[in-house]
């Protein structure tokens, strides 16, 4: 198994930065997924890592050794592209054995292994199809098995499932996560959808503009974001972005302001309230009902309120407000974030001491 | 998974030197087959400014050679190794300077216009071979330069317009009879003029159009037409449906969708079926020649047949030169607008 | 009386479908059936036409009791069908579809500019005027020590110089047409290696294949229909030219295909003597053979999106 590791990676076609200055390790078995924004450059790290594009800067590292120089095909990974990319003239039994073609392998034994390979993703029944006679999901479970025949040393997959229904996608989910369990190889997942990341990644890589912002676990990075665009990506429906000052201990936006410690320079902040963790009570900031958006179980109301348009969840099955009513709102306050004006990054240790 | 731990380092180095050896076989093969193409219209460009009355030179060739392929070699070389464009324009500035100050050096004494004194002195051939010669009376060569570039104009002109109306009419409009039509049309693109030169002279004999420009023009015309055709739907069927339909809910006629909305996305297939009807028109042989327009009407195609077989033993300067002129426009053309041609899809076949 | 729809539907296709019915038939379609006409009868120099006879044929066959038909081939039009035969297949294999393929493989293989470079100087001979080509390959391969091929044989392989044109005619004529032929091949499949999704080919390198494989398993399944097109179209265009045949050899014997008897005995300047009827018989064979590559040619159209019905009703 390899150690992989990207040191100071930079990708640029002339004057387009795709990826800057990437910096990551991963651990053996490992399920990370790259998050961002399309265009943030999580593809463009997928094909570097897979070999497909050359780092413009820096090095990746299998097993501590640089290997910017080795061909896609000796690097032993392998990959589910967006498109599944399957090859339009061969067999799905073809196209699963094509990796084997270029190791040395008798061909019953190739054989033997896709079909192993093809009972593992459950298509086994299709191998003399081609796969203009398939239906989506069955083409990403060929390129799945295709990825994997090879026991690679690394499975890189390219968005993967953004190219099926809402219903084969939730399962699709728990049976890659339960193949990856069962063969136990490093995998790397490229996706812009936060719940895909969440339920099934060990770790998040989270990018935006070329560059990461955070990597943690899924839940350090709902509840400890680093910055203000980790904290509005990460978490729906969006975070409740605030903006105000710090002065003389106090978070002051427009007319209102809050006591708050940990932190006493002057400072312009942004201050982060969780939609789901705003609640309807007592007492509390005022606010008027303004947008009612019902989610199935759930009910997303937006408010105009001294602190300006807040979002906020209810749990139930139907609006107990409506338009123009008066409510007030309230939180944990140890749940309320902060951020810096300037650079978005996580304030530390400052809290809310009240919020009304 | 693989237990054993690989080599990175060997396996690197082994891909790096393939990959060079892979490059290195790429270019010298390409370099070896493009020879026998690019030396001839090399060769003639230096004969038409370097031979004197007589022969053939080749030494001003060769030693040409000498200096040029190298700088070729080095600023193909500069490009691969550096990326920054500043780098490469000095690169090839300083290149090019060296390799005129290095022809200055060793050919320049030979170099002279004096092959193309034909472009200001309309009687060149008559002077040079006296009044006896095969093609009778010949003209100044911007008489056949004017005609050739009427012949190419208007036919070209015919040719885009008649393509881009029915490519558009066939790629977006319902009626009875399309698919027969087009399925004729695929038919009939089999049916190159070339293949018909008799049947055609009789018609245009029988029109009455024999020693006239309008003969060859209409024949050009027809040229590849149906393949025009069918370069056309094909650009016309890319256009999204739902610009023109967005068009004509915001008021317009079809026309004026066809005329505001939908032609302006298919220029590249405007400009390339241009340059490809003009280049063809400009180099006209076969039908100038079987329509009679020779009898009447100077080309350039015709000027240089002529001339070429009639002072070719007292001055191949002349004949390189006059050669030189008559394929400056078309490669020109062909240089300039090159980028469009590389869009051109081939009609109607399975990909 | 016709409805205004129905109306701006006749208009319509006369504006936009007229002019190109008008040149389609009256200089493709009526040629052909004239030709049809002409090849049965006795029309001369003179374009008169006083009977109606097969003569024309029995200038190219004669009856022969036992040949297989009952006819065998004259020997000029025999040694016509010959060399048309070696021409097309000899151009179409080595350079159309042999060169074509090599120089598109190699060609997007490297840096895109590199390959445009290359790509652009073979199609130099294409876009350069046919007499100034023409010209140019009897210049090189002039019998004399001036010629540019005897140059490099005489003073870099040191044998004795060549007169391509006497003896090796056959071989000139289809390096000359096949520098052209190679670069439509070229263009034709460098477009279809475009429009294979990139994603094939990064599956494909992942996967563990080479260069070579790549080629084999992803590129020339993919170039299988334009292949076949080019093989079935430019084996008629062959096989119906003769402008550089005639530019670089003239009516010598040793190149005279089909097409070339046909204009020959024609219209070619100077040379042609007018015997339309006969040149019309030639072409009929031409146009046989036309007729059965366009029925190849419809099979290998892509008819479903050749015919996909336009979206909008209005007119």
């Amino acid at each position: 198994m390899a150690r992989i590791e990207l040191v100071g990676v930079a990708k640029r076609w002339g004057n387009t930065v795709a990826v800057e200055d990437m910096r990551t390790e991963l651990e053996d078995r490992e399920f990370v997924a790259i998050l961002g924004p399309s265009g943030c450059g999580k593809s463009t790290t997928l094909f570097l890592l897979a070999g497909i594009y050359a780092p413009t800067e820096g090095e990746i590292r299998f097993d501590g050794v640089r290997v910017n120089e080795v061909e896609p095909k000796d690097r032993n990974v392998g990959i589910v592209f967006q498109s599944y990319a399957l090859y339009p003239n061969m067999t799905v039994e073809q196209n699963i054995m094509f990796p084997l073609r270029f190791v040395s392998m008798e061909a019953t034994e190739a054989q033997k292994q896709a079909r192993e390979i093809a009972e593992l993703v459950q298509i086994e029944k299709l191998l003399e199809r081609r796969p203009g006679q398939l239906s989506g999901g069955q083409q990403q479970r060929v390129a799945l098995a295709r990825a994997l025949i090879k026991k690679p040393n690394l499975l890189l997959l390219d968005e993967p499932l953004s190219n099926l229904d809402a219903t084969l996608r939730l399962s699709m989910r728990s049976e890659i996560r339960r193949i990856q369990r069962e063969l136990g190889v490093t995998t790397i997942l490229v996706t812009h959808d936060q719940v895909e990341a969440t339920t099934m990644a060990d770790r998040i890589i989270c990018m935006n503009d070329g560059r990461i912002e955070q990597i943690d676990t899924p839940e350090n990075l709902y509840r400890r974001p680093n910055t203000t665009f980790v904290a509005s990506f990460v978490g729906s429906p969006p975070i409740n972005l605030v903006a105000g000052s710090i002065r003389e201990s106090r978070f002051v936006a427009g007319e209102r302001s809050f006591p708050l410690s940990g932190i006493t320079e002057t400072a312009e902040v942004w201050m982060g309230l969780r939609p789901e963790l705003l609640a309807v009570a007592d007492e509390g900031l005022p606010a008027t009902v303004a947008t009612i958006e019902p989610m199935g179980r759930e009910i997303l109301y937006g408010a105009d309120s001294p602190l300006g348009f807040l979002r906020f969840l209810e749990a139930a099955p139907l609006p107990r407000f409506s338009f123009g009513d008066k409510v007030r709102l309230a939180t944990v306050v140890e749940n309320v974030l902060f951020f810096d004006g300037t650079d978005g990054g996580r304030i530390d240790g400052a809290s809310l001491n009240e919020f009304s | 998974m693989t237990a054993a731990v690989q080599d990175w380092q060997s396996i690197a180095r082994r891909s790096t030197r393939l990959r060079k050896i892979n490059f290195v076989l790429l270019i010298g093969f390409l370099t070896i087959v493009s020879i026998p193409v690019l030396l001839p219209f090399f060769w003639v460009v230096v004969i038409s400014f370097s031979a004197r009355t007589g022969g053939v030179e080749s030494a001003v060739l060769w030693k040409a050679c000498s200096i040029l392929v190298p700088a070729v070699f080095a600023y193909g070389g500069f490009h691969l190794a550096v990326k920054s464009v500043r780098r490469r324009l000095i690169a090839a500035g300083a290149l090019i300077a060296a390799s005129t100050a290095g022809l200055y050096l060793t050919v320049g004494d030979d170099l002279h216009l004096h092959n193309y004194r034909f472009l200001v002195n309309p009687n060149l051939v008559e002077e040079l071979r006296g009044a006896a010669t095969a093609g009778g009376q010949f003209p100044w060569v911007w008489v056949a330069f004017i005609n050739s570039l009427v012949v190419a104009a208007i036919s070209t002109l015919f040719k885009v317009t008649i393509a881009t109306l029915s490519g558009y009419y066939l790629s977006r409009f319902a009626f009875r009879g399309r698919s027969s039509f087009l399925q004729g049309l695929l038919i009939l693109e089999v049916f190159h003029p070339w293949m018909l030169t008799i049947p055609i002279f009789l018609v245009i004999f029988w029109i009455g159009l024999l020693n006239t420009l309008a003969g060859p023009i209409l024949v050009l015309t027809v040229l590849d037409l149906p393949f025009f055709i069918f370069i056309m739907k094909g650009f016309f069927d890319a256009v999204p449906w739902d610009i023109e339909m967005s068009a004509m809910t915001d008021g317009a006629t079809r026309r004026q969708a066809f005329r505001y909305v939908v032609l302006p996305q298919v220029r590249a297939g405007i400009i390339a079926i241009s340059v490809l009807g003009f280049i063809k028109g400009w180099e006209e042989y076969v039908f100038v020649t079987a329509l009679r327009t020779g009898n009447s009407y100077w080309v350039m195609s015709t000027y240089l047949y002529y001339v070429a077989d009639d002072v070719m033993g007292v001055d191949y300067g002349l004949v390189a030169a006059v050669s030189v002129f008559y394929m400056a426009p078309s490669l020109l053309l062909y240089l300039f607008l090159q980028r469009h041609l590389t869009q051109l899809t081939f009609g109607g076949i399975k990909g | 009386m016709l409805n205004k729809q129905g109306q701006r539907q006749i208009t319509n296709a006369l504006v936009f479908l007229g002019p190109a019915c008008v040149f389609l038939v009256v200089l493709l379609v009526i040629p052909i059936i004239v030709d049809l006409v002409v090849a049965f009868t006795d029309m001369e120099q003179t374009i008169i036409v006083t009977e109606l006879t097969t003569e024309q044929f029995r200038k190219i066959v004669r009856p022969n009791e036992d040949a297989l038909l009952g006819f065998e081939l004259r020997g000029s039009f025999y040694r016509a069908l010959a060399k048309t035969a070696v021409f097309v297949f000899f151009t179409l294999t080595i350079f159309n579809i042999t060169f074509g393929l090599l120089l598109a493989l190699t060609t997007t293989a490297l840096p895109d500019w590199l390959g445009g470079t290359f790509r652009a100087i073979w199609l130099l001979p294409r876009m350069s005027p046919s007499v100034v080509y023409a010209l140019l390959w009897i210049w090189v391969v002039d019998p004399t020590e001036r010629g540019l091929l005897n140059q490099i044989l005489v003073n870099v392989f040191g044998t004795e110089p060549v007169n391509m044109f006497l003896d090796q005619p056959m071989a000139l004529i289809v390096v000359a047409n096949g520098f052209i032929g190679a670069s439509i091949g070229m263009l034709i499949l460098t477009s279809s290696i475009r429009s294979i999704p990139e994603h094939l080919f990064h599956a494909a390198r992942v996967d563990g294949a080479g260069s070579l494989s790549i080629v084999r398993h992803i590129v020339l399944p993919a170039l299988r229909w334009p292949l076949s097109y080019i093989t079935v179209f430019q084996a008629l265009a062959l096989m119906v030219s003769f402008e550089y045949i005639f530019l670089i050899m003239g009516p010598a014997r040793s190149t005279m295909t089909m097409a070339m008897l046909a204009y020959t005995k024609t219209l070619a300047p100077q040379i042609g003597s007018g015997q339309y009827a006969y040149g019309a018989a030639i072409t009929l064979i031409l146009i046989v053979f036309g007729t059965v590559v366009a029925l190849v040619l419809y099979r290998l159209a892509n008819m479903r999106s050749l015919l996909a019905n336009p979206k909008i009703e209005v007119q």
